[in-house]
């Protein structure tokens, strides 16, 4: 039957491996699924590969072994015009929010440019942009400011508003909420349970702190010595 | 109580929600950000900013008198009069072999001189910025190819195939730019390389690929404008760069006769006699121009450079 999940099947990633070294294995034989609409919480200790696991998901970089699934085609032998679906539908925020947006770019030229990726008619930019704003609870004011010029917090709600121009189903949010204070932090994660009610967007939230995984997730998993427990 | 409920006004105020956000508070007084400054004076001073200054002054003298030479010279460039005349005050730095002012060939050899460096210096930023670019943001394969073919135009000695070239060539001013443009690209492109590699982890760049950005789309948009501050030194450098190569080629008798450079005056100088009948006026001016202006370009290259330096230490190139 066919189904929109997004699935990894006994994936493994290996660095530096060659004619002369094994290389070192990050993780192996990983396999998890999800649904639009479910949070997979995804926690273990550092350099255990969590950020690595996740941008495999989102199609960032290859899997030494094993394939990733979207909509039950293989990411490797996707076609390109499916691939590109895939693209828009599977994001990944990452951790540092003032990474997230070009320092030398207003914020409103980094959003309208999706915009114009989405080959959204100018006209229609404003009011977009202005939705997704309310979404995220910001003032249009951001729009003429530069990244340096924002908090921390403002810059992670405006990743989350840029990637739900997307219309994504599935978001991987890489420690959305380490680099924020405890109290930006529950702000941002009310608004991303908020955005998930409302939008049906599958997550797999990375994350070090078990509070904020016990919070978000519905299934989580330990990334433990290169392997993955699922703890439902 | 959700541990995770948030209702006072200083954690609202943190997580910037409208109407409590510091940026709001400030209200009317809203200004747009300063763009990011390249002008070099701002912050040096003693000795730095004063060689600087003096730069400025120089290059803007000298593109003046490239772009008017005719507010410069007190006659056209090809009008005669008589030969080997000492500077008087009809012809302040006297007249040459063929009795052409030697003031007015001064000041029209300058738009050949600048020319050359620039267009030069432009084709091989071009070049360098494009080839760096591709190499840093693809790597792999393309990577390798494209530094060793840099490593490989590194090693070809210039000034030996320009005159191998202008043993086969008529000797033209575009053939000695397209030489130097075409040759001296390496050092832009690797530098640049350099940089889009630092670049392509950024945050910004691998959400840009996520989100489905063309390769070209986050080059030209992404990187390119945060790599711009490098290579604007790397252009005037090369600037000066080729205009010493043009006057040194001229001099050697390569250049374009029909274009009098500076070099080209030198070159004059020294076959017609100037040298030997110890003319000052005719072979001091070409060559004091030739070092001022070049030296003009560097210092404000290496201002640049300097400025690029603090602005990396005040942390303003955060990625």
């Amino acid at each position: 039957m066919f189904s929109i999940s997004l699935r990894a099947d006994s994936i493994s990633k290996i660095y530096g491996a060659g004619l002369l070294s094994e290389g070192r294995c990050v993780f192996q034989n990983v396999s998890f699924e999800i649904r639009p609409g479910e949070t997979f919480g995804l926690t273990g200790p550092s350099g255990e590969g969590k950020s690595t696991l996740g941008r495999v998901i989102a199609g960032i970089e290859k899997p030494t072994y094993g394939t990733v699934y979207y909509e039950d085609s293989s990411l490797s032998e996707m076609k390109k015009t499916k691939y590109m679906a895939f693209r828009r539908k599977v994001q990944i925020m990452f951790q540092d929010p003032t990474g997230a947006f070009n320092p030398r770019k207003r914020i409103g030229s980094s959003v309208f440019d999706v915009l114009k990726l989405l080959k959204i008619p100018n006209i229609e930019h404003a009011s977009k942009t202005k939705e997704m704003l309310i979404t995220i609870g910001l003032s249009e004011e951001v729009l003429s400011r530069y990244p340096s010029q924002l908090s921390g917090g403002q810059l992670q709600r405006l990743a989350i508003g840029r990637i739900l121009l997307l219309e994504p189903e599935y978001i991987i949010l890489d420690e959305p909420t380490s680099a924020l204070d405890v109290s930006v932090q529950a702000q941002i994660l009310h608004m991303l349970k908020n955005v998930q009610t409302e939008k049906n967007i599958g997550y797999i939230l990375i994350s070090h702190d078990q509070a904020v995984i016990r919070f978000m997730s519905d299934t989580c998993g330990l990334l433990e010595s290169g392997q993955l427990r699922v703890i439902e | 109580m959700n541990q995770f409920d948030c209702t006072d006004n200083s954690c609202m105020k943190e997580a910037g929600i409208e109407g409590f956000s510091e940026k709001k508070s400030e209200g009317s007084n809203f200004e747009f950000p300063e763009e990011t400054s390249y002008w070099i004076f701002q912050k040096h001073k003693g000795f730095q900013g004063l060689f600087n200054r003096i730069g400025v002054f120089l290059f803007i003298l000298f593109v003046l008198m490239a772009l008017f030479p005719s507010v410069f010279a007190p006659y056209a460039p090809e009008e005669r009069f008589i030969p080997y005349e000492a500077p008087s005050e009809e012809h302040l730095l006297g007249t040459n072999d063929i009795g052409n002012d030697i003031l007015s060939e001064l000041a029209f050899g300058a738009r050949i001189s600048m020319t050359v460096g620039f267009m030069a210096a432009l084709i091989s930023t071009l070049i360098g910025t494009a080839l760096g670019l591709c190499a840093g943001y693809f790597r792999g394969a393309l990577d390798e190819l494209l530094m060793g073919f840099t490593d490989v135009v590194l090693v070809i000695p210039k000034i030996p195939l320009i005159i191998v070239m202008g043993a086969f060539l008529r000797p033209s001013i575009w053939i000695l730019i397209s030489i130097l443009g075409l040759l001296s690209w390496e050092s832009t492109a690797r530098v640049t390389r350099s940089k889009t590699l630092q670049l392509r982890g950024a945050g910004y760049v691998k959400s840009a690929q996520c989100m489905g950005f063309s390769s070209y789309h986050i080059m030209k948009s992404d990187i390119f404008p945060n790599i711009i501050h490098i290579l604007f030194p790397k252009f005037m450098l090369a600037t000066a760069s080729a205009m010493i190569s043009e006057a040194s080629l001229s001099f050697l008798g390569l250049g374009d006769l029909s274009m009098k450079s500076w070099g080209m005056m030198l070159s004059f100088a020294f076959s017609q006699g100037g040298f030997i009948r110890d003319m000052w006026w005719w072979y001091m001016p070409p060559g004091i121009c030739i070092t001022l202006c070049v030296l003009s370009i560097a210092l404000i290259g290496f201002g640049l450079e300097a400025k690029e330096g603090e602005h990396f230490k005040e942390g303003a190139n955060t990625l």
